[in-house]
């Protein structure tokens, strides 16, 4: 029951999100310091995802070169600055991970 | 269909192509972890139908499974969410000639990757008359192929092996959209310091880390930002 709560809601909760300013708002009446801070949500977000993903794929933080996600994700980010494709930094980080997982046996 | 409007919507089925690569093995993990938390496939399913939105159903399943009260679970939910606010705003310009049959369902397929395409080519020159089918093609795609992977892992539960490290793909996918978010000396603040909260506030319950990581990193682009004008 409390599944089908939590189901809905986020549901509701997605949407309004996604349509707060594209249904319900008119884009001329943004205060202009929130139009500013808007503009920050991607990469802060984005980076606070990120970031233990690489750094602490297993609850805890492994910052040295033992930490195989860590290695990948640089390699995989080192490539995505240069070409700019998605395709290329999701595959090449898979198979560097894959290849340093392998090493390690 | 005009024949304008079906062009545009097919260039847009195209446009997310690349990027689906990363959806098939996301939407699986993300169908894997739903029924991993405890939920039945259908539920599983049901949440991805609704929401159509991976981190948020990632975080739903991390905290179901953590059987968090439901205010909080869809606290987190929000705020993994938040970031729909800033491309809601940003596209609202270019749909609000549009009626509400068209704003509403845009609204509801807007995902990072819809937003980073649609973005681009309503940046391009040219006529905009008939740009929304191009939108509704990418998100269309995007939805179709997110689905069907979300089911696939919903029905194959835990039967995959863990050595495949599957789960990675989530945070390549959104590394491959952040570096590109990336572009001035104010976004590269906002990432360290949204980055450096995260992994020090990890240890703060029920997904508050990303919130009090996002809040900084907001901050403290504003303050680059800022201080870059003066």
């Amino acid at each position: 029951m409390n599944e089908w709560i939590v189901i809905v809601g986020a549901g509701a909760v997605t949407f309004l999100a996604r349509a707060s300013f594209i249904v319900f708002a008119d884009p001329q009446k943004f205060p202009h310091g929130f139009r500013v801070a808007l503009a920050f949500v991607p990469a802060a977000v984005l980076a606070g995802i990120v970031a233990p993903g690489l750094a602490m794929p297993f609850g805890t933080l492994d910052l040295s070169l033992a930490n195989p996600r860590l290695l990948a994700g640089l390699a995989a980010m080192a490539l995505a600055v240069r070409l700019r494709n998605p395709l290329a930094c999701i595959v090449a980080g898979m198979a560097v991970l894959w290849g340093l997982q392998a090493l390690a046996g | 269909m005009l024949p304008n409007a079906r062009r545009e919507f097919l260039a847009g089925c195209r446009d997310i192509a690349p990027v689906l690569v990363g959806t098939v093995p996301f939407g699986f993990v993300a169908g894997v972890a739903a029924v991993g938390a405890g939920m039945t496939p259908l539920q599983g399913i049901a949440l991805s139908f609704l929401a159509f939105s991976g981190i948020a159903q990632l975080v739903v399943a991390q905290l179901v499974a953590a059987q968090s009260p439901a205010l909080v679970t869809l606290a987190a939910a929000l705020v993994v969410s938040l970031r729909f606010l800033m491309y809601s705003a940003a596209l609202s310009p270019h749909l609000a000639h549009l009626p509400q049959r068209w704003r509403v369902p845009l609204a509801y397929l807007m995902t990072d990757q819809g937003f980073a395409m649609g973005a681009q080519h309503y940046g391009r020159p040219g006529d905009r008359g008939d740009r929304h089918y191009r939108l509704l093609g990418t998100g269309i795609t995007l939805y179709l192929t997110w689905q069907a992977a979300v089911i696939a892992g919903a029905l194959a539960g835990a039967q995959v092996p863990e050595s495949w490290s599957l789960d990675f793909v989530v945070t390549l996918s959104f590394l491959a959209i952040l570096v590109p978010a990336l572009r001035t000396r104010a976004d590269l603040a906002a990432a360290a310091v949204a980055a450096a909260i995260a992994l020090v506030g990890a240890g703060l319950p029920y997904k508050l880390a990303l919130v009090v990581a996002s809040i900084a990193g907001i901050g403290a682009g504003v303050l680059v930002e800022w201080g870059h004008r003066r």
